[in-house]
């Protein structure tokens, strides 16, 4: 990996003093342990901060669409410069995603690629490699990471820690960026449906059981929906009462209501940044879920979204080969 | 009555004898550890560091149905509460947490189906010998082996259990279990003594309340709740996995023509919490969200109970996507002071 985060930070720092750049969104060292934290940039200052690195799990794309806009009071301009983001490979597809469906526009956005050889599970992480209190850094290292902690170097073999979506990744470099930090890595084989054939394996019975199990879990925090950078409707049927779509009690019935809606919704639109799974409190594999839809609309429809900005966007776009077997 | 023995060997036996009660305790499924019912039969030795989820919901369900009725009928029907309940193994600091909450729900009228629930409910406790990494107990008033809230006390020797009743019903529960037990002597004590200790050694991190309380109203336009909640998904992680977050909607549900009411966990962090019908939101975005979430836990709830609403669990560090730890925000807050 030539990542140099010296070049990152310059480049950041020059975005942010770009008059029409109201702030960058990077990743920063947490607060302990293996955590990185979203960071907000507005100087130089900010920017020296910034990292990138195995553990910069997040997708930040998201926060380009979870801006909450205040009225703005009489007798002052709307701020319309630009938000900076960066992204990786998977992160940029989202970004993607929303240029197609017009969520963002290019010009409201400057896209910082990183190219990236793959992120670390932290949660396999810190099986293998017990979490503490310190802060570490980590580095892609050749084949596999390096975990410096407390003046002492750990080289972790790649299949050890990776995170299953980077496992299933097809598109390590940014598909779209404004900047492009870095070289580009070198894609690597992937199991795209893994996890997707062990669910159809089942029949239906064993599968009915099996989401049964899993969204008995579900708390219904909305983690889910809020970390996705594209579940970003401003009024989400969830939160509706009037009426109301979904129920508030927390039971198998209502529960698997919302996660259905919820996969639907992102069907032909998930860009598989895996950030669904990665933060669901109850660990409800939600990746199987929407790469079983991601599947479908691949092979019916022969579409991928987030790959072309000047797509169309599946879900509005009608051809008159589009298969419909399945309507009576 | 003093301090008991229970061999593990016999902590089948222990379970088995509380039969015909409702037995909580942690349990192992794909999501990790958490409390859920015993079925008959079932023993697991609780051995976990903190669930994801607390078992709040013993006390104070996610949804709680009130009531129950036929859209277009007269009659009403009421859960009934009145089962003997045991929650085994839950963490000292969990039960400090239903202690803490037990003051609101008991606050200005007395709050039915909380109170009830615990009257029902027999708290054992187990002690933590192995505390987690955002553990910080101590620094809020809580210890690893602290018996607040708690009717009984277990503490892994090893071997044994030490337990240890700390109210009537934990002496009435241990007396049911007769000669199953055996009585604790001096070594066990300072045994116990020794783990406490050990325990209290491992916590690393720590916060410093002082002065936060009376210093957060003052802090209302300070900058720091724009840069801690910039990174914030107004998510419920924080809220439904804190074990003294309380606050709750209630919400009349149809499903054909049967209808019930019911209350729900509500999240200080959603967009709807507390908004008006005018469509007025009395704290419109992510940042006035989390001041008041810091706010009820550090300052609010001290003003009126005087004690601070938060136990140390470090449930919401540990599982906030973007890593807003508290620890580090109440950091921050005295900085700013």
């Amino acid at each position: 990996m030539k990542m140099d985060l010296e070049q990152l930070r310059k480049t950041a720092a020059e975005v942010v003093a770009r008059d029409d750049v109201k702030y960058l969104v990077g990743w920063k060292q947490g607060t302990y342990g293996y955590r990185v934290a979203p960071g907000f940039v507005e100087d130089a200052a900010g920017a020296a901060e910034l990292i990138f690195s195995p553990l910069c799990t997040a997708n930040l794309a998201t926060y380009l669409t979870l801006v909450e806009e205040l009225p703005i009071p009489r007798g002052q301009e709307p701020d319309d410069r630009k938000v900076a983001v960066m992204v990786k490979g998977c992160d940029s597809r989202a970004v993607t995603q929303l240029i197609v469906e017009k969520g963002i526009k290019k010009d409201e956005v400057v896209v910082i690629g990183c190219p990236c050889p793959g992120v670390v599970d932290p949660n396999l992480l810190a099986e293998k490699y017990p979490e503490t209190e310190d802060q570490v850094e980590m580095k892609w290292n050749g084949e596999g990471f390096l975990l410096l902690r407390g003046g002492e170097e750990t080289k972790i073999a790649r299949d050890e820690v990776l995170a299953e979506k980077c496992r299933l990744c097809r598109y390590p470099n940014p598909v779209y960026s404004d900047i492009m930090l870095g070289d580009p890595v070198e894609p690597w084989e992937t199991d795209e449906d893994k996890g997707v054939e062990e669910v159809e394996g089942k029949d239906v019975e064993e599968r009915a059981e099996y989401w049964a199990e899993q969204f008995d879990k579900c708390v219904r925090c909305y983690s889910c929906r809020n970390v996705c950078p594209l579940c970003y409707c401003q009024d989400c049927v969830l939160d509706r009462l009037n009426p109301t779509w979904v129920n508030r009690a927390v039971n198998f019935s209502e529960n698997t209501a919302f996660n259905i809606a919820r996969a639907f919704h992102l069907g032909g639109r998930c860009i598989e940044c895996g950030e669904c799974e990665r933060v669901c409190p109850a660990n409800i594999p939600l990746g199987k879920i929407n790469r079983k839809l991601a599947r479908e609309v691949r092979d019916k429809y022969g579409f991928e979204p987030g790959v072309d900005p000047d797509a169309e966007p599946f879900q509005a776009s009608f051809k008159p080969d589009d298969p419909e077997e399945f309507i009576l | 009555m003093s301090a008991m023995l229970l061999n593990k060997e016999k902590w089948p036996e222990f379970v088995g004898k509380l039969t015909g009660k409702k037995v909580w305790a942690p349990q192992a499924d794909s999501e990790g550890m958490r409390f859920a019912l015993l079925a008959e039969g079932e023993a697991p030795v609780p051995d976990y560091n903190n669930t994801r989820v607390p078992p709040k919901g013993v006390l104070f369900p996610q949804t709680e149905t009130m009531l129950k009725f036929q859209v277009k009928a007269t009659e009403v029907d009421e859960p009934e509460l009145d089962q003997e309940t045991v929650v085994l193994g839950l963490r000292p600091c969990d039960a400090r947490a239903m202690a803490i909450v037990e003051k609101l729900f008991k606050w200005d009228i007395d709050d039915p189906y909380f109170i009830k629930r615990r009257d029902m409910v027999t708290l054992v406790g187990l002690a933590c010998n192995d505390p987690g990494l955002n553990c910080f107990c101590p620094s809020v008033g809580g210890s690893p082996a602290s018996t607040e809230g708690l009717d009984l006390l277990m503490v892994d020797l090893g071997e044994n259990y030490l337990l240890e009743a700390v109210t009537g019903k934990g002496e009435a529960l241990l007396k049911e279990m007769g000669d199953l037990l055996s009585e604790a002597g001096a070594d066990e004590a300072k045994e116990k003594e020794k783990l406490v200790k050990e325990a209290e050694g491992k916590i690393k991190r720590t916060v410093d309340t002082e002065g936060v309380p009376e210093g957060l109203p003052g802090l209302w336009e300070d900058p720091l709740w724009g840069k801690v909640s910039a990174s914030c998904l107004g998510c419920g992680t924080c809220t439904y996995l804190c074990p003294t977050c309380h606050c709750f909607d209630i919400q009349d549900e149809v499903e054909g023509f049967d209808a019930r009411r019911c209350r729900t966990w509500d999240s200080c962090m959603f967009g709807e919490y507390t908004l008006h019908t005018s469509g007025h939101n009395p704290r419109p975005t992510r940042k006035e969200r989390t001041r008041n979430r810091i706010n009820h836990k550090y300052s609010y709830y001290v003003d009126k109970f005087d004690v601070i609403a938060c136990v140390g669990c470090g449930r919401c560090s540990n599982l906030c996507p973007v890593n807003i730890d508290i620890i580090d925000t109440i950091r921050q807050v005295k900085e700013a002071l």
